[in-house]
């Protein structure tokens, strides 16, 4: 009787695999057609990059038909061809990722991918994309050392994580060459250690002094003790950061310990609404690198000044037709994965190509700007074109203040104090 | 050593031969097929010591960092040898070596506790360490290793690819391969005899003289050698990178029971059908339904805690026996 | 730097308070029930949301959410009770252990569902008190002093009360309790409503001692931070864990001051590593906790 128990088991077991089987027949159908171009990612729906995907996908899905219904599709061999966005949601675990890629390439044949966001799972995808010859833009992997294990086809559109926060440093040296002592308090993760790590090189190298370099573990609950210690050592501005929830509680208690100084800048959480609408007036000055926000000042204007070529929407078309799918404002995680898309769209037709030699080969002649900046690569793959933009949370509006081109105010300095800013005071003239 | 009494084993073996012909057959479908495998060899590691002695171990996890970083510390110091594929080979031997000495350690202090406070000092173990490698910047500290640069340098660009994508799985059948066999051992012999009692009762076994803490011990290190040689294949070896962030995720831990539960706690084919359901889920829901894979697995999975607490196979096995918990 | 540590270990106070009422729900139900409830910071975390939205929209200060806040924490419990818990009395360990956890992914899922991945805070804010070597918003102050009446009243609750008296009999002796007449089941989900409806209830006070940063998965680290305290107050003991707070608090800010003196190591994350090894240490040395007693 036992036998015939373990048999049906086994049988059902069966049963199962052939089921995987037959859904694997239905949903691979046949060949890639000729009659469009498909470009694919994994994407993080939920899990801990679930905000970042979701901003991703609405990004991409907002170029496409910006590039589609606007553009009338990518010109290939004579035809236009539209463009097919497809995605999985990989739920921010780097063992879905490869599964996920392999579907991509074999079954639903894309022509590129677009990396999973974050550089771990970028990582993680990258051998199943070289080993079938598959052209990779990376958007959120922004870690230096992704680029440097030689990898042939992948490349990115984001700024490397080493010149996240050299912007900002440029931007105080050039307003106020006083304000030499700089405090770094941050993650300890992969990420911000990538960023701080350039941030002190530069900073070191521009004349500045680091009084503070502390790192706190991933999702702290309370970080006062840091704070406590890098209070005394009377820093002028203050770099750090990590993710959205360490960000906020960061600012909130620099404010309840009255940690004053002339500027901060964190990495990653005040460029999302969710900041300014979290911690109210206590966001006020407080700056961010960011990869792009709404008001830069990247235009087909701007490009022929700096002697590149143009392609795209403009940054309000962009974040109309975001605007439609998302029902909010685009955060540059959007508009990231949406120019990533144009970057294709624009190689597809420079070398009238779908081979990914071919395009390899484009990306790295490239030299373009678009609503989300400047494409400009090294012979990694790694970017060297598109540069940070500083924003400021000024009058509950985030704007970008640097560099001078795409600045949409001036910057306000110094940082009001905490008290002033809780009487009220913001961060405009 | 009579067939009938590996019956079972066999089945599992030409399961696991018809998943790898599937994933060989069909475009596509080997990552999903090696997904699929690494849960089903998870489950038979865990089940190694969930099962056979009823303890939750909820740092397991840790043991399948140390092998991650075994595979990822031997390549980062040997890759410039000139060793060759034998490098893989050193890495998996530290890996197991790593991941038995942690297991002995946290054995030694752990297993003297009974129930929920084994529980929770196993999860110490695993919060601990992580910070500990952290804190003191131990090999890499939060940054962690990379191998693909090192290891595409000293072998090539394709062999690294095929390692990744195609040897590393190939290792985790072999793997679950040898859970399987190592479990089904223990299952059949004097040693399953001692492993149920402890598990039935423990106090009893102890009286009618079973040792307890031996037994305890070996299921426990056991398994985590496994874990330590999965943890090298199917997360360093294929992803090419180690961080702790990554590693020492309790969701592992829990992944892993889970599959053991939903196939069956302690029988031999239990982890492979919890393992197969689990992966082929997780798969398609990713496809079908993204962004609501848990919102659908949790509630299932206390359904199945509830109704059907001894997974697939164990509800199957005793189809004429079912009963709810407290009836 | 005595300057710091003074700062450190207030600091360590305020939140090892706020853990301690945390704890004591698990704790509780752990005494009662002996169900370890892993899915425990997805109870706070709705404790937080009920503080964000209640003061978001209904202009409802921290205050007035934590009755709120109770109410809902003993609904959610009697539910959870009688849908899940109910049903395995009976069972061992793994499986309940396994339930709450189920149940924690489940609720965290729904938030994520229903209130978006975002980051909310709310600000609720009144001004500080120079100390002199620190600045303690009063918030926080609050956040303490709410934190140590509440423990008051449910132990009077305990000691005064017809139910918590027929609760405690229960701990001590369940067969004599029936005796008496005490229906165990009614008894049993009381506590877990009650276990419960603690958790929630601290998760508003997190908030009052950082209003920002919440998000469905905000619970975790306050899982494991619990399991320490539980530990260390004695599984068994509610009041115990109340007390263990405390020294969890000042054990994990305190410990910031001396490991920042040694070089080359990022002492925060070590201040991680040492309160796991006291746990383990505890473990080991006196199971049933430093203030143990199996009793109350």
């Amino acid at each position: 009787m036992k036998r015939a128990r373990v048999l049906c088991v086994v049988i059902a077991m069966f049963f199962l695999t052939g089921l995987n089987y037959g859904c694997a027949r239905q949903s691979g159908v046949g060949q890639q057609a000729a009659d469009k171009i498909v470009i694919g990612a994994p994407l993080s729906l939920s899990g801990k990059y679930a905000k970042e995907g979701q901003m991703a996908l609405w990004g991409a899905e907002a170029i496409r038909r910006w590039i589609n219904e606007v553009n009338g599709g990518i010109e290939l061999s004579g035809k236009k061809l539209p463009v097919e966005f497809k995605y999985y949601d990989d739920e921010s675990k780097k063992e879905s990722v490869q599964s996920l890629v392999e579907r991509l390439i074999t079954v639903d044949k894309v022509d590129f991918l677009i990396s999973p966001y974050s550089s771990d799972l970028a990582l993680a995808s990258a051998p199943i994309a070289d080993s079938h010859r598959k052209v990779m833009i990376t958007h959120g992997a922004a870690t230096d050392r992704v680029y440097q294990q030689g990898y042939k086809y992948i490349t990115q559109v984001y700024t490397p994580g080493s010149r996240y926060q050299t912007g900002f440093l440029d931007m105080i040296k050039n307003k106020d060459p006083e304000a030499k002592k700089a405090a770094f308090i941050y993650e300890d993760d992969e990420f911000s250690r990538s960023v701080i790590n350039g941030a002190r090189a530069y900073a070191n190298k521009q004349g500045f002094e680091v009084v503070f370099d502390k790192t706190y573990p991933s999702k702290p609950t309370d970080l006062s003790p840091l704070i406590q210690e890098l209070k005394t050592t009377k820093p002028d501005l203050i770099i750090g950061g990590g993710h959205f929830a360490d960000g906020q509680l960061l600012t909130e208690q620099l404010s309840s310990l009255e940690v004053n100084v002339k500027a901060v800048s964190i990495n990653v959480a005040p460029a999302i609404p969710d900041y300014y609408k979290a911690l109210g007036v206590k966001a006020e000055g407080i700056m961010c690198p960011g990869q792009w926000e709404m008001g830069v000042k990247y235009s087909p204007e701007a490009a022929g000044k700096a002697g590149l070529e143009w392609f795209g929407p403009s940054q309000e078309d962009f974040a109309g037709l975001f605007n439609a799918a998302a029902n909010q404002k685009p955060s540059y995680h959007a508009a990231g994965a949406g120019a990533c898309l144009l970057i294709y769209a624009r190689a597809v037709e420079k070398a009238q190509s779908l081979d990914p030699d071919k395009i390899r080969e484009e990306l790295g002649k490239l030299k373009m700007m678009n609503f989300f900046g400047t494409w400009d690569i090294d012979e990694t793959g790694k970017q060297t074109g598109h540069n940070m933009v500083v924003t400021q949370w000024q009058a509950g509006e985030n704007i970008v203040v640097w560099p001078p081109e795409a600045a949409g105010a001036k910057l306000f300095y110094p940082l009001p104090s905490w008290a002033e800013k809780a009487r009220g005071t913001l961060a405009k003239e | 050593m009579s067939l009938k009494k590996y019956y079972e084993f066999l089945s599992l073996l030409v399961f696991y031969a018809v998943l790898f012909f599937l994933g060989l057959a069909i475009p596509g479908m080997w990552q999903p097929v090696s997904l699929i495998m690494f849960y089903v060899a998870l489950g038979q590691c865990f089940n190694i010591f969930l099962g056979l002695t009823g303890y939750v171990d909820f740092g397991y996890v840790a043991f399948l960092a140390m092998g991650a970083y075994g595979m990822a510390i031997a390549v980062d110091l040997l890759h410039r040898q000139g060793l060759g594929v034998f490098i893989i080979f050193i890495g998996l031997v530290l890996a197991v070596l790593m991941s038995t000495l942690l297991s002995l350690a946290v054995g030694a202090v752990a297993l003297r506790l009974r129930g929920a406070y084994f529980a929770i000092a196993t999860i110490g173990v695993n919060e601990g360490f992580r910070y500990f490698i952290e804190g003191a910047r131990l090999w890499g500290g939060s940054e962690g290793i990379i191998i693909s640069g090192p290891l595409r340098q000293s072998l090539g660009p394709q062999t690294v690819n095929y390692l990744s994508t195609f040897v590393a799985d190939v290792l985790v059948f072999l793997i679950a391969i040898l859970a399987a066999f190592v479990t089904a051992r223990i299952i059949n012999g004097k040693m399953g005899y001692a492993m149920m009692a402890l598990r039935e009762d423990e106090d009893a076994a102890k009286v009618i003289g079973v040792n307890v803490t031996k037994y305890k011990i070996i299921a426990f290190v056991i398994s985590a050698s496994f874990a330590g040689l999965l943890g090298a294949c199917a997360w360093t070896l294929k992803m090419t990178y180690v961080f702790p962030a990554d590693v020492f995720l309790i969701t592992y831990t829990i992944e892993a029971i889970a599959i053991v539960m939903l196939g069956g706690a302690g029988t031999l084919l239990g982890p492979a059908a919890g393992g197969l359901i689990y992966g082929i889920l997780k798969y398609y829901l990713a496809i079908k339904l993204p962004g609501l894979q848990l919102l659908i697995l949790a509630p299932l999975l206390i359904i199945i805690i509830v109704i059907f607490p001894e997974g697939v196979v164990g509800t199957i096995k005793k189809r004429g026996a079912w009963r709810p918990w407290n009836s | 730097m005595f300057d710091q540590l003074a700062g450190n270990l207030l600091f360590g106070i305020v939140l090892g308070a706020v853990y301690g009422l945390a704890t004591m729900g698990l704790s509780l139900i752990f005494g009662v029930l002996k169900i370890v409830n892993v899915g425990h910071g997805q109870f706070i975390m709705i404790g937080a949301y009920t503080a964000f939205w209640m003061f978001t929209l209904y202009k409802i200060s921290p205050l007035g959410s934590l009755f709120i806040a109770f109410i809902i924490g003993l609904a959610v419990g009697l539910i959870i009770f009688y849908t899940i818990i109910k049903r395995l009395t009976g069972a061992p360990e793994l499986t309940t252990l396994l339930a709450t956890f189920a149940t924690g992914i489940f609720i965290e899922e729904l938030a994520k569902f229903f209130w978006g991945p975002d980051y909310r805070g709310y600000n609720w804010d009144l001004g500080r008190v120079d100390l002199g070597f620190t600045l303690l918003s009063y918030s926080k102050i609050y956040a303490l002093l709410l934190s140590i009446a509440i423990a008051f009243l449910i132990y009077l609750w305990f000691q005064k009360t017809k139910l918590g008296m027929a609760i405690r009999a229960v701990v001590e002796d369940r067969q004599g309790a029936m005796v008496c007449g005490i229906d165990v089941q009614k008894v049993y989900a009381l506590s877990f409503a009650l276990g419960i409806a603690l958790t929630v209830t601290s998760g508003v006070l997190v908030t009052l001692f950082v209003p920002v940063g919440i998000n469905p998965y905000m619970g975790h680290e306050y899982t494991l931070k619990a399991f320490v305290i539980a530990v260390l107050g004695g599984l068994f003991s509610p009041w115990g864990a109340f007390y263990a707070g405390f020294i969890f608090g000042l054990l994990e800010n305190g410990s910031y001051t001396v490991l920042s003196s040694i070089p080359g190591v990022e002492p925060f994350s070590l201040t991680r590593t040492v309160t796991f090894l006291v746990l383990l240490l505890i473990l080991l040395i006196k199971p049933d906790g430093l203030l143990g007693g199996k009793n109350k």
